[in-house]
């Protein structure tokens, strides 16, 4: 069998797998729906006048990037599930090398990611609009492989930990700090305000990238984090999914066989 | 009365089972305070901050009823799993009545999300200041109320499926609609304000009035920041849902235990 052939049976068997999961798409829904009515709607009526003509729509567009990466971050629970059912044995049984396997599962994962919030980012569009199709096409494609670049980290994080529960706290805490330290809810500007510190986790985030084009993209230029955009918001991912995608690989084979999980 | 504690001290036992999700838990509680209120200082009007200072005050008594909430339903979880996998047959065979198995799980996570909010409480305290010692009990009385309200309505909700999926999915758009929906992030003035220009539609605005955690939130805030006024509507508001929900909670799950 070709190598492309078997990597596409792994990526094909993680979107399957996933359709099983349709009430934590429904619950992702209902998150964004509240977010983008509510704390969105309500939030750009609180903050300064010099933001507030713009804060909704930069808000919705961070909400998708966050969808995005909680999406993304799945596979990795999908892991720990299958090496608790004893599956793991089983895809190391096959015909398929490690390296195929890892990559498949990280592309697979990030396909997914975007099947789900598909529907999600067309809501997001049709609220705040675009300008330049051309934009939103590059913004996508760079967007891909944020989500391949998520889901690597997570199976990296995964194999690592090997266990679940220790993988559920870690991802947990996290998701609360890079979500917090990136631009997906405020603009670098006031984050630099708030600490140093903060600001620079924030700006050599992985989510401030994506936030970043994916505004580029629909056209909400002030409050860019990234100079010049998009070719530095572009070469923040590229490295983030080179990274985690290729290092994913050689920890994924290293740690994979010999059990241990717990 | 003992074996309502004995249930109590069960609940509590499983509760600090789940210690690394109680790390979760309180991270993303911290990261809330110390990370995005103190990022929205700079970004809120002065005009929204003018009677509490800062954002960061807002928010403070609102991440301490969040803690709460979400400590408090956890409860849930565990006896819908327990439905699930018929472990409530073992404990319809304890030497205990119905209703004190009921009272005492109910009491038991209402007393858990107490525990749990403690720290964030105390942060807030040690960062708004102390209240006099008659308000810190009407704080922790008012606190216990949302507390067993929540404990109830996670329950309720618990036994109305045997899908761990429909709860969740149950659980994901109460915890939305009464986190958003409430004054834990946002003045409620402000959602009346949206209200009164049609933004808003109204029956969101009553939900946010009505709902016992904006309750809570602007109780705290009342004795700690003097703003918004302490009004007995609070108290009220919190006894209803209290009640409501306690008893719904303890007929519910004395009849789904016994259901074949």
């Amino acid at each position: 069998m070709k190598k492309t052939k078997k990597l596409l049976l792994v990526v094909e068997r993680d979107l399957r797998m996933f359709l099983q999961y349709k009430f934590i798409m429904i619950m992702r829904t209902i998150w964004f729906a509240a977010q983008v009515a509510f704390f969105g709607l309500i939030a750009s009526r609180m903050v300064v006048p010099e933001l507030a003509d713009i804060y909704f729509e930069f808000y919705v567009a961070g909400v998708v990037i966050m969808m995005l990466y909680s999406a993304s971050v799945f596979i990795g629970y999908d892991i720990n599930e299958e090496a608790e059912h004893g599956v793991f044995e089983y895809l190391l049984s096959l015909p398929i090398s490690r390296k195929e396997l890892v990559l498949g599962r990280s592309i697979g994962g990030g396909i997914r990611s975007f099947i789900l919030i598909g529907p999600i980012i067309a809501i997001s569009l049709f609220v705040i609009g675009f300008a330049n199709p051309l934009n939103l096409l590059i913004a996508f494609s760079a967007l891909f492989l944020f989500a391949f670049g998520v889901s690597g980290m997570s199976i990296t994080i995964a194999v690592m930990l090997k266990s679940g529960d220790r993988f559920d706290i870690f991802m947990g805490v996290l998701n609360a700090l890079i979500v917090r330290l990136s631009t997906t809810m405020y603009p670098q500007a006031y984050v630099q305000n708030a600490s140093e510190v903060y600001a620079t986790f924030s700006k050599f985030n992985p989510l401030t990238f994506a936030s970043d084009l994916f505004r580029w993209g629909t056209g909400i230029e002030r409050y860019l984090t990234m100079d010049p955009m998009p070719l530095a918001a572009i070469i923040g991912i590229v490295i983030f999914f080179f990274a985690f995608t290729f290092v994913g690989v050689t920890i994924y084979e290293k740690r994979l066989e010999g059990g241990g999980w717990r | 009365m003992k074996a309502i504690l004995h249930i109590i001290e069960y609940d509590f036992r499983n509760f600090f089972r789940y210690k690394w999700w109680l790390v979760g838990l309180i991270s993303m509680n911290l990261a809330d305070l110390l990370i995005m209120a103190v990022i929205y200082n700079q970004m809120v009007s002065p005009e929204i901050t003018e009677l509490t200072k800062s954002y960061f005050n807002f928010f403070a008594p609102g991440v301490t009823v969040v803690g709460l909430f979400a400590s408090a339903f956890m409860i849930g979880r565990e006896i819908n799993m327990q439905v699930r996998r018929q472990i409530h047959h073992y404990m319809l065979s304890l030497p205990i009545t119905r209703l004190e198995l009921a009272v005492g799980r109910l009491l038991a996570g209402g007393l858990r999300g107490m525990v749990y909010m403690s720290p964030l409480l105390l942060t807030t305290f040690l960062f708004l200041g102390f209240p006099s010692l008659p308000q810190f009990f009407v704080i922790l009385g008012a606190l216990f109320l949302l507390a067993t309200g929540i404990s109830g309505l996670s329950i309720a909700i618990a036994v109305s499926t045997t899908s761990f999926e429909k709860f969740v999915t149950a659980r994901g758009l109460v915890y939305y609609v009464l986190f958003f929906c409430s004054s834990i992030f946002y003045p409620l003035s402000l959602i009346q304000t949206l209200g009164q220009e049609g933004v808003m539609p109204q029956p969101i605005v009553a939900l946010a009035e009505l709902n016992p955690l904006s309750s809570g939130a602007d109780l705290i805030r009342s004795f700690l920041l003097g703003t918004p006024p302490f009004t007995l509507n609070m108290i009220r508001n919190l006894i209803v849902f209290s009640t409501v929900f306690a008893t719904t909670a303890t007929f519910a799950y004395m009849k789904i235990i016994e259901r074949r």
